[in-house]
């Protein structure tokens, strides 16, 4: 039962990536620090200084892991000037040389599938996909290869942060510390306030995360980059991620989402959770996104919704296999099938008698172990199956639970007809929220 | 027929569930539902009535009688355009103060507002740990073991994860205060007097009387509250749709909170007629003795402690939150202490600091007053952050400040600005002897 706990395999990820930015330490020399470049002079080729360093802009809608440069803004006189990156020389720490003597000056002017690093991505938050974690870029470090001027890295650490705040002297010397590949990094659109276009192109890398991760990650962005992380993930991964929020952060996300939005991400959720997000939500919200999800979810969730929360309707599981007595094993499985994505919740099938009545449950471990042909049946009888009414609290629940020894029990109405299921893992969320680990009160 | 479409029994409108079955299923609902009752705006404006509040206007009503009534509406009114401009600011951008200042300023200007913001909240924190020694000196605890005391517990309340349950508590005992508006009345109060003071511009001109101004100030239109109120709009997930409900409970909270705090300066005013710096907190709660009789010191002492117990926690916490957030620190902040050092530290640090200086020898309730001196001081550096992002059209586009919101905005930051600038003219002179 040894499972490596999430914490260690990040830590383990985090280690292995350090010791190779060691490896590269020489790599030191090479690397431009854009907080030191600004206000570094720009030369012409014949040495003539026009002007200071005020931004670097590269090319922010390209595959590639480094994104190249542009051009960089000047500032000349009172102008902020525009170069291209095809009148730039060379980028060093020092200064930017022009690869020409005379230059038109042309005023610096925003370009979609452009982002300018100073303005727009230096201070701003990003995600350390590696690292499973929201970082704030301290420093943005440029490399030359070869011809071309890229991005290479982004540096979180307090040291670089401090060097900003010393004099001129200390800010060009970089301290990649705690830097991370860019190659690594998803960054956000240059949204400039309301009209902002998102530009960030989706990193193949965001599918690593594992949905717990995705869900931390969402709670600690800011209202933008969170809804961006939303649109670049695929929506079932955001639905499964969503499922791992913590309740208040989730009705945070869901209040500040549009209501199309939030409900093709809700119509993917598992019932319960689903149910249980729609409940925190405003009358209002919650009846919006009622309306605009497809029927079929609408009718899953509104059972549960018409329930209390803290009662076994409210908590329960619509996700039901309904069988007859009369069908073999085969059709069963086949109608299991149908299910696939919703296996999580499918713990066993229920049989029930012609008026709809519960006769049997049973274990999805006990049809696979059936011959195919056999009839439902033949397989009903002892153990019975434990059943619950929609209003029976958490503490009766673990206790038939823990009495029966199984993993779920079924919920019932006044007339023994099956309405849900609750699993034993919500029954254990339910118990342990009362005590989770101490964690840092959210209070702000 | 994989899924049943019969309704339950219980079908029809969620029903409570009975307040009295404490079920562990979903606790957190039920205390989200109780915050939302009480909106940001009302939470974050009456932030303000805590123990250096408290001690403030009471010394006003103390000292000043009902002078200072007329400037109470003037900073009830630079407190609407304030906490407006801040919600406004949560609202549309949805990130906190603290990360919008270090997204649109240079990391330098950023380091200032922080640090001025540290020290302000710091400057809270003493208050706060004076009142509690202050309400525990009434009950004849003395501060050098009630200080030490309170900050172990609230330090441990708060890392180990029994804070929620403590914080109802103080919640509860700092209601007392809510006893001022019926004191006020009981104490039959000059009304013609207090009423001419209310509505009549009028101005003393002496050294005492700007400092209580600038502390009133500072009390009111704390820096603490501002960042409160847009992060607690951000946490709500209020976005520009839902701005104009909010807008109305910011105001309210604003007048509502502000109403008590004048009742506590009619209170204190009618009750004390000495027209001298408050003394001791004894004295000060002879404003309740209408309302509580020869119990008017325990009511009080209740009420302080339990508001400045309650501020002790918050203030350090949400200060704490607002500078890791700033420094890009949030993703440790959700975390277990292990992984939050930056977060952990600042907490210490603001906790041991504040009740270190508040054991400080003298009189409690002038250390508390001039807490809020400081925060009076430093308010106008904070707004003026306030200001230049509520005016910024690229970062709010249409809903940046108007041209008549401008100039009103701009008048209440740079009349607050030159009064602290005077105060601290004044103090800075003060050391070198001249006064």
């Amino acid at each position: 039962m040894a499972f490596p706990s999430p914490s260690a395999a990040l830590r383990h990820r985090f280690e292995r990536r350090t010791r190779r930015l060691e490896v590269a330490r020489e790599v030191r020399e090479s690397l431009v620090s854009l907080a030191g470049l600004q206000g570094r002079p720009v030369r012409l080729r014949g040495g003539e200084v026009i002007g200071k360093v005020v931004d670097v802009v590269v090319h922010w809608d390209t595959d590639e892991p480094y994104p190249p440069l542009s051009g960089v803004v000047a500032k000349v006189g009172a102008r902020r000037a525009f170069v291209a990156a095809g009148a730039v020389a060379s980028v060093t720490q020092r200064e930017v040389l022009l690869a020409t003597a005379r230059l038109d000056l042309r005023d610096f002017a925003a370009r979609s599938g452009e982002t300018a690093l100073a303005a727009q991505v230096l201070d701003h938050q990003l995600v350390d996909i590696d690292g499973a974690r929201v970082v704030r870029a301290a420093d943005l470090y440029l490399a030359t290869f070869g011809e071309t001027v890229r991005l290479v890295g982004v540096d979180v650490g307090l040291a670089s942060l401090l060097r900003r705040l010393g004099p001129a002297r200390w800010r060009t010397r970089p301290t990649p510390e705690a830097v991370i590949d860019w190659a690594s990094v998803q960054s956000f659109g240059a949204g400039a306030g309301q009209n902002g276009a998102r530009l960030a192109s989706h990193r193949g890398e965001l599918s690593k995360l594992r949905p717990a991760e995705l869900a931390d990650l969402l709670e600690d962005l800011g209202r933008r980059e969170r809804q961006e992380l939303l649109d670049l993930v695929e929506p079932d991964t955001a639905a499964d991620a969503l499922e791992e929020m913590d309740a208040a952060e989730l009705h945070q996300l869901l209040a500040e989402t549009d209501t199309a939005q939030a409900a093709r991400l809700i119509g993917r959720m598992e019932p319960d959770e689903a149910a249980d997000a729609l409940r925190d939500l405003s009358e209002e919200d919650r009846t919006a996104i009622l309306a605009v999800l497809p029927q079929q979810a609408a009718a899953q969730l509104r059972p549960v919704l018409d329930h209390p929360a803290d009662s076994a309707g409210g908590a329960m599981t619509t996700i039901l296999v309904l069988a007859h007595p009369g069908d073999t094993v085969a059709e069963v499985r086949r109608r299991l099938a149908g299910q696939a994505e919703h296996v999580v919740d499918l713990d066993a099938i229920i049989v029930v008698d012609d008026e709809g009545r519960l006769a049997d449950d049973i274990s999805v471990g006990e049809l696979l172990l059936a011959e195919p042909g056999t009839l439902l049946s033949e397989l009903m009888g002892p153990p019975w199956p434990v059943t619950v009414t929609v209003d029976a609290d958490v503490r009766e629940i673990a206790d038939r639970l823990i009495d029966s020894r199984r993993l779920s029990v079924v919920v019932l109405d006044d007339e023994d007809r099956p309405l849900g299921r609750i699993l034993a893992d919500d029954v254990l969320d339910a118990v342990i929220s009362g005590r989770r680990r101490w964690q840092i009160p959210r209070a702000r | 027929m994989t899924s049943p479409t019969a309704t339950g029994p219980g079908a029809g409108p969620v029903s409570p569930a009975p307040a009295s079955r404490r079920s562990p299923w979903r606790l957190g609902r039920r205390l989200l539902l109780a915050a939302a009752f009480a909106g940001p705006g009302l939470i974050a404006a009456n932030a303000g009535n805590d123990a250096g509040g408290i001690a403030t206007y009471a010394s006003a009503g103390a000292q000043f009688g009902y002078q200072t009534l007329f400037l109470m509406v003037l900073i009830t009114v630079a407190l609407v355009v304030v906490q407006e401009m801040c919600a406004r600011l949560g609202a549309y951008t949805g990130a906190g103060l603290g990360a919008l200042i270090r997204e649109q300023f240079s990391l330098r200007v950023t380091a200032f507002a922080l640090l001025a913001f540290l020290v302000a909240n710091v400057g809270l924190v003493v208050s706060e740990f004076a009142g509690i020694a202050a309400a525990l000196e009434l009950v004849g605890v003395s501060k050098y073991v009630s200080i030490p005391v309170a900050v172990t517990v609230i330090w441990a309340l708060v890392v180990f994860g029994s804070y929620k349950y403590a914080e109802r508590v103080f919640l509860i005992l700092s209601l007392a205060f809510l006893t001022y508006p019926i004191a006020a009345v009981l104490a039959r109060p000059d009304f013609a007097q207090a009423g001419s003071a209310l509505i009549w511009p009028h101005f003393t001109g002496s050294k005492a009387f700007l400092l209580l101004a600038v502390a009133l100030i500072g009390t009111t239109i704390t820096p603490y509250m501002q960042f409160y109120i847009a992060a607690a709009i951000v946490d709500k997930g209020i976005g520009p749709a839902d701005y104009g409900k909010e807008r109305v409970d910011a105001v309210s909270g604003v007048i509502f909170s502000d109403l008590i705090s004048m009742f506590i300066i009619v209170a204190t005013a009618a009750a004390i007629k000495t027209r001298a710096p408050l003394a001791s907190a004894q004295q000060a709660a002879l404003a309740l003795r209408p309302v509580a009789g020869r119990f008017a010191a325990q009511l009080f002492a209740l009420g302080l402690l339990g508001a400045s117990s309650l501020a002790a926690a918050v203030v350090p916490l949400s200060t704490a939150y607002a500078l890791s957030e700033a420094v890009g620190a949030e993703s440790s902040v959700g975390k277990s202490f292990r992984e939050a050092k930056l977060f952990l530290g600042l907490f210490t640090g603001q906790v041991v600091i504040g009740g270190a200086v508040a054991l400080v020898p003298g009189n409690l309730i002038q250390l508390l007053v001039q807490a809020q001196v400081v925060n009076g001081v430093i308010t106008p550096i904070l707004l003026t952050f306030v200001l230049i992002l509520a005016n910024r059209r690229s970062l709010l586009g249409a809903a940046a400040n108007g041209p008549v919101f401008k100039v009103v905005a701009t008048v209440c930051v740079t009349v607050t600005a030159v009064m602290a600038t005077a105060v601290l003219g004044l103090t800075v002179a003060g050391w070198f002897g001249i006064s």
